[in-house]
């Protein structure tokens, strides 16, 4: 079962009156339950093919398929929930919102959901909130966290709602050696107790040593794709 | 519920710039709500003070007038009202009338003795019928003497009195012998013996009000020889020439023509021509003028009619004068609010763009980010209403009982004088809580287009 197929897919912007190639045809078929890391220097392409990924930008050309589905055919609106049952985030800045706490931020994806009670939501962030081992700062704003704690917060964040994808854009870049190699442990475990599909950017080769399959990407294009042990 | 969590900590985390609009929403609310309600009171005060001190509900006065007769303004003396006996019978028999009272406005000179020399000092006047004006219109308050009832004779403000000392060192008594010179259009003078029978003093508008004296009317019919021919009994050529003199001064040439034509006297009527040059006309409901003067105008009198705030004037329009400012002045600081709100929230919208991003990017639609910042605007444009409701609800309870203190100036242009007393009314504090919400939502229309229109790419370009 394929949980992403992209499809000869070209992206290109106009920096003024210049074309700049992000992406020039690329096809990858991702399926459920993979740990995947795209790896590339800075202005690869990475971003891009994550952005489209997770249904935030539309290829110029080709084809995007998640779990089946044409996404690019889809408006803003139906993206929007498509994001909000298929995919989790986890971003570079860890993006969390800064007025809410531990246990709210966590708590914000299924309130945008609207499918569980009160209950149900506190039993569910609960369960995440251990996992990720912040049960004693539910109460602390983004601002009172480490950066590593942060992120952790983002990795819950995204597995709340038990998404069929979770994309993490250079997850490890702002945090330490130490603690981004604990953030893509967690991240494997993760993936490997809830069959979770993990897709995440890098350029960093020890981090990216983790991946159980490894698309290296330059100037817009797949040069390899390496399955690991 | 996590829209309102959202906006609450969002406006808590920009406290100093969302407690300066606080403030600007709550003064101009306050400027709203106890400005409308002053201005309401004042109007309210003023159109009660002119109504039943002054005017009426509305003045009848000649249809010939050129000019719209005011008890607030001495201009040429009008025509004297025609029919006055028609018309108090046909107003009299309205059921919506309460009651009547004819009076005169003129000018002549009062004659006294200074030292065994004579002076002659101006007096400015309302002729009366003194029993029913006082009746009606309890205006003044007697300072000595009596308002004409002791008999016909001539009435002075203390101020005048004052007036006449300091300018021509004459102080008149009570009781005192005068002699009213009546100046008559064709340059003669006719002097009437009377007496001074009272002092008072203006009770509203002393501005105006210190310089017009009182003279009852059967000593004004004979200063100015009131007789006359009743209309209707001259020949109608000649009517119509005089009503057509009355309009354009070569017109009077007309009546050497066949409109000249010799009258006869046998079949004239003589009438009693008191001199009055209008009658105000009080009613029990004041909302029922229009219905009345236009059963009036259908009643071929020959009078026209002019409601009390046409009568009355400038002053009739003071206290709408003054709302019309406070509208402009809040509209000002509306304006201003909305401006800065507007900037604030747009600036707030440019720091707030990956956590908007990361909103959309996680499943938030563009209403629920529209939600949020609603949410901000209402709550924070709210509560600044509320409290600057609260402050002019105190201040006008603090003032309802003993009338808000004005200094005199204003006082006497606004409601004829003394303090204002406030009425409470729930029109200003609605009207307040809908400007607030209006400003609020147009002041967010901008901000909220540029804040949906933030992708979930924001979200993946915060580095």
């Amino acid at each position: 079962m394929r949980a992403v197929e992209l499809v000869d897919v070209r992206k290109y912007y106009m920096l003024g009156d210049t074309r700049v190639d992000a992406l020039r045809g690329v096809s990858l078929a991702i399926e459920k339950g993979e740990f995947v890391a795209i790896a590339g220097p800075s202005g690869s392409g990475k971003s891009t093919i994550l952005n489209m990924i997770g249904c935030i930008d539309n290829p110029s050309d080709g084809k995007v398929l998640i779990d089946g589905t044409e996404v690019e055919h889809l408006n803003d609106t139906e993206l929007t929930r498509y994001r909000r049952v298929k995919i989790g985030f986890i971003f570079q800045s860890f993006n969390l919102i800064p007025v809410l706490n531990v246990f709210e931020n966590i708590e914000f994806p299924l309130l945008l959901r609207r499918n569980l009670s009160r209950k149900e939501r506190e039993k569910t962030v609960m369960r995440f909130v251990e996992e990720v081992q912040l049960s004693d700062r539910l109460k602390n704003k983004p601002n009172e966290l480490s950066g590593g704690q942060r992120q952790r917060v983002a990795i819950a964040r995204a597995l709340v709602t038990n998404p069929l994808i979770i994309l993490a854009d250079e997850p490890t870049a702002n945090l330490d050696s130490a603690t981004g190699h604990k953030i893509i442990e967690l991240m494997k475990s993760i993936n490997e107790v809830q069959k979770t599909t993990l897709i995440f950017s890098t350029h960093d080769a020890h981090i990216m040593e983790h991946a159980r399959r490894v698309v290296n990407l330059h100037d817009g294009l797949f040069t390899s794709d390496e399955p690991r042990g | 519920m996590i829209t309102v969590k959202i906006a609450l900590r969002s406006l808590a985390r920009r406290k100093s710039r969302m407690i300066l609009i606080a403030l600007l929403v709550a003064f101009g609310t306050f400027l709203l709500v106890y400005g409308t309600t002053l201005t309401r009171s004042a109007g309210i005060a003023s159109r009660s003070s002119i109504i039943h001190n002054f005017t009426g509900d509305f003045i009848v006065y000649a249809a010939k007038s050129r000019e719209i007769p005011s008890p607030f303004a001495f201009n040429t003396p009008l025509p004297v009202v025609p029919n006055l006996d028609r018309l108090k019978a046909f107003l009299l028999a309205q059921p919506e009338v309460d009651t009547i009272v004819p009076y005169a406005q003129n000018y002549s000179l009062l004659s006294l003795d200074l030292k065994g020399s004579k002076v002659d000092v101006p007096f400015i006047f309302y002729a009366v019928p003194p029993a029913e004006y006082a009746k009606t219109f309890a205006n003044v308050k007697m300072v000595e003497g009596d308002f004409l009832s002791s008999g016909p004779g001539i009435l002075i403000s203390q101020y005048q009195n004052d007036h006449y000392e300091k300018r021509y060192g004459v102080r008149l008594k009570v009781g005192q012998d005068v002699t009213v010179l009546g100046l008559s259009s064709g340059g003669g003078v006719n002097a009437y013996p009377t007496k001074l029978r009272g002092i008072f003093k203006p009770l509203y508008y002393e501005n105006v009000f210190n310089y017009i004296n009182f003279m009852d009317m059967a000593s004004y019919s004979q200063v100015y020889n009131f007789t006359g021919v009743a209309a209707g009994s001259l020949p109608a050529a000649l009517e119509k020439g005089l009503a057509a003199a009355q309009q354009s001064e070569d017109s009077i040439f007309a009546l050497a023509g066949p409109a000249g034509a010799p009258i006869d006297t046998s079949k004239l009527k003589s009438e009693s021509i008191s001199g009055y040059t209008m009658v105000a006309v009080v009613l029990k409901d004041h909302h029922t003028s229009d219905v009345v003067r236009a059963r009036l105008a259908a009643q071929g009198l020959e009078v026209k009619t002019s409601p009390w705030d046409e009568a009355s004037g400038f002053f009739a329009r003071v206290a709408a004068a003054l709302e019309a400012f406070i509208w402009f002045a809040t509209g000002l600081i509306f304006l201003v609010v909305a401006f800065i709100f507007m900037n604030t929230l747009i600036i707030s919208i440019i720091e707030r763009t990956a956590e908007i991003g990361t909103m959309r990017a996680l499943g938030g639609e563009k209403s629920f980010i529209r939600r949020i910042f609603l949410a901000e605007t209402l709550i924070l444009n709210l509560a600044a209403c509320l409290v600057g409701m609260a402050v002019g609800l105190v201040l006008v309870l603090g003032t309802r009982r003993s009338g808000l203190p004005l200094p005199d100036t204003i006082s006497q242009y606004l409601v004829g004088g003394g303090p204002l007393p406030m009425v409470l009314s729930p029109w200003p504090f609605v009207t307040a809580l809908v400007v607030v919400a209006a400003v609020s939502f147009i002041a967010t229309i901008l901000p909220i287009r540029l804040a949906t229109r933030i992708t979930p790419l924001a979200a993946m370009n915060d580095r």
